[in-house]
């Protein structure tokens, strides 16, 4: 069950190399999560050791109140749900979630590009839009990067694991299958380490 | 398994979160209703999933996420409430359980067949 996925010369979805991420993105989330507490006016300051007040501009700009508007809680705590699904999401389906579970992987890929988009965008509109910079949701904004770097092998893994079943098959019907996480014998066979089976 | 738990726990948190947010101070009855119905609804839900007949309960919860969010977006307007931003923030959190499967870390329960069935055959796990 260990084993690696053809192409690769380890398993990209070995529990280390997952929980490794997790962690990274549970960092990320109480980050958030904390600026999401001045953001709620629980605490009374951001710590920023660069910016000085920059932190607190940001985090109480216009674009900030306007987001709020929208979105009715504040931005900082729907950054830290992003980060949270990324920590949740890494973490399942076991150590072959590749081939067995496809359509976590491919979810989770998509979760993690997803985040890693908005988390650019963000730091583009301080630059921009707010004229303030934030330490702390510039260290986040780096960390959704690394993630993207991080979790892109599993999920190359699994979209090869799927066009090779589609090249076997044919048959959209059945890589359908497949990546709903049922199993087929060239599913199977596409699973196998190259040389072997 | 982990999903189910967690699950349960939001649902716990929704059905304290009258008396932690202090709906009764505001005469927010909607808030008590929904509070109590959605996290009765997660807990049952959950629960169900461990019942084999009944393992895909927990995907029900996807509904109850989108309630929480609709509803305490719509119904709290803005300035937002605490008791209705709890919401769309346990209801945002609850989607991404809520398609965890019950046995997460084994394989799909039709993938286990599968090997079972090569194991009787004498075909055994190739790889």
């Amino acid at each position: 069950m260990e084993a690696a996925p053809p192409g690769f010369d380890y398993n990209p979805s070995a529990w280390f190399r997952r929980v490794r991420f997790s962690l990274l993105a549970a960092t990320a989330m109480l980050i958030a999560a904390w600026m999401s507490l001045y953001q709620f006016e629980l605490i009374g300051g951001v710590w920023d050791p660069v910016f000085g007040e920059g932190s607190e501009k940001v985090l109480t700009s216009e674009t900030a109140r306007q987001m709020d508007r929208w979105l009715r809680v504040p931005d900082a705590a729907l950054g830290a749900w992003g980060y949270m699904s990324e920590a949740v999401l890494a973490l399942v389906g076991g150590t072959r979630r590749w081939q067995h579970r496809p359509w976590m992987v491919i979810l989770f890929g998509i979760d993690v590009i997803l985040l890693g988009g908005a988390g650019v965008l963000l730091v583009i509109m301080q630059g921009f839009v707010v004229g303030a910079w934030c330490t702390p949701c510039l260290i986040t904004a780096a960390i959704s990067l690394i993630l993207v770097y991080m979790a892109y092998d599993e999920v190359w893994a699994c979209m090869k694991y799927l066009w090779r079943v589609w090249k076997r098959t044919r048959s959209g019907a059945k890589v359908w299958r497949v990546f709903c996480g049922y199993p087929l014998d060239v599913a199977e066979e596409a699973a196998l380490p190259r040389g072997a089976g | 398994m982990w999903g189910r738990v967690v699950e349960i726990m939001l649902g716990l948190w929704l059905l304290l979160s009258p008396f932690i947010f202090e709906h009764w101070q505001r005469g927010e009855t909607g808030l008590w209703v929904s509070d109590f119905a959605s996290g009765g609804a997660i807990i049952v839900f959950a629960a169900l999933s461990f019942w084999q007949p009944a393992r895909f309960a927990h995907v029900l919860n996807l509904a109850v996420a989108f309630w929480l969010i609709a509803w305490g977006y719509f119904s709290g307007g803005y300035p937002s409430a605490p008791g209705y931003q709890n919401e769309i923030l346990v209801g945002l959190v609850l989607i991404f359980f809520a398609i965890i499967p019950t046995n997460a870390t084994q394989p799909p329960k039709a993938w286990r067949d599968y090997y079972l069935a090569r194991a009787r055959e004498g075909i055994g796990p190739k790889g």
